[in-house]
């Protein structure tokens, strides 16, 4: 029982510092229009984190099971895809073609660059 | 006379109305929230089982659920704004990722220069590559600056489409064929070229797929997840910064 109440404790903690933390995003986005709310978000908790604001150890266990699940959160928009059948069959394959190649190309510009001259230094 | 009526008349049909549709609305709601989840949660326990790689719990869920709504005849807008629960959570979501990030934030902060340096690098790439290709190919101004964009995350992608004139929905559906290809084939084929440090594999799957990316190879390591995520903020910044003026210029050659 003293177990469980700690997760819950722990749950509620992580949720307080995660969404507080959304809402000082929201806030600098506003001001600064320069990132969305989610990403100024994501700052802030790192920040926060670093200079222990909030207790990493309590928010550990909710954060690893947040990150195990969120695809589920890009559903919803994904299927979105469905509002667009009408582009996609005037243009579908070539933009999955230019799409394809052009991130085969970036993915293997930045890995190899960075495995190279920054990892295999050290 | 005909005044009262009418009066009386909207005044009795007007809560009977707002309940019901209240209470189709938390039903459905629930009916698409759960549906989701079933959904992706029976893809996850396949691929756990089966090991196959296309069978990735995002893509399979969002093809599952369009083929209900076409067979069902259902319109995207009411099944997204039933499920506006499970999309409400994504800002959350993203903002979680800070904690990968803040365990790797002396490393970071140690080879930052060479990060952003490969980040910047990176995104030149990204939209020289896709602005010119398009251009020669399709000759499209608004899909060539849809495809520049691609790499970065959604809302700033769309935000400096519209302002580059364009084309938004093209935009948004480059940025999920992006997020999925460097999903699902990104590891393996970075492990193929000997790209092997889950630092590097990480930059570079963030800097092309974003936050599916990021989502997908979170559950790889915790390294990955970090570098994933500082490439999606990083690239998202440069990008945010550097495409009008690129695009602006590569846009005067044709």
């Amino acid at each position: 029982m003293k177990a469980f109440n700690t997760k819950v404790f722990h749950a509620l903690y992580s949720a307080f510092a995660i969404f507080s933390c959304l809402a000082l995003g929201k806030l600098c986005s506003n001001f600064a229009p320069v990132l969305p709310a989610s990403l100024y978000g994501l700052i802030v908790f790192t920040l926060t984190l670093h200079f222990r604001l909030f207790d990493a150890d309590k928010i550990k266990n909710t954060v690893i099971w947040c990150l195990k699940h969120m695809g589920i959160c890009f559903v919803p928009a994904g299927v979105g895809i469905i509002n667009h059948f009408e582009l996609i069959k005037q243009f579908g394959i070539t933009i999955v073609l230019i799409t394809f190649t052009t991130t085969f190309i970036l993915l293997s510009v930045v890995g190899l660059y960075y495995q190279r001259y920054a990892v295999d230094k050290d | 006379m005909v005044y009262i009526t009418s009066d009386m008349l909207s005044i009795k049909t007007k809560p009977m109305m707002i309940t019901e549709l209240l209470s189709s609305h938390l039903l459905s709601s629930f009916i698409a929230v759960a549906g989701t989840i079933i959904i992706f949660q029976f893809v996850a326990m396949l691929q756990r089982k089966l090991n196959v790689i296309w069978l990735q719990p995002m893509l399979i869920s969002i093809l599952a659920l369009i083929a209900i709504l076409l067979w069902q005849d259902i319109s995207f807008d009411s099944y997204f704004s039933s499920a506006w629960l499970l999309n409400a959570l994504l800002e959350p979501a993203v903002v979680a990722l800070g904690f990968p990030l803040y365990q790797h934030l002396a490393t970071i902060t140690q080879q930052w220069k060479s990060i952003i340096l490969v980040l910047l690098i990176g995104a030149l790439i990204a939209i020289i590559s896709s602005f010119i290709i398009t251009m020669l190919i399709i000759g499209d101004y608004t899909i060539a600056v849809a495809l520049s964009l691609k790499s970065v995350t959604t809302p700033i992608a769309i935000a400096i489409a519209g302002q580059l004139d364009g084309n938004t929905a093209i935009t948004a559906f480059a940025i999920i064929l992006a997020g999925f290809f460097g999903a699902l084939v990104g590891p393996r084929w970075l492990t193929f070229i000997k790209v092997k440090s889950p630092k590097a594999q990480g930059l570079a799957i963030g800097a092309a797929s974003h936050a599916i990316g990021t989502a997908t190879v979170s559950n790889i390591s915790y390294e990955h997840a970090a570098y994933s995520s500082l490439a999606l903020i990083v690239s998202a910044v440069i990008t945010a910064f550097i495409s009008p003026v690129i695009i602006n210029l590569l846009a005067s050659f044709f």
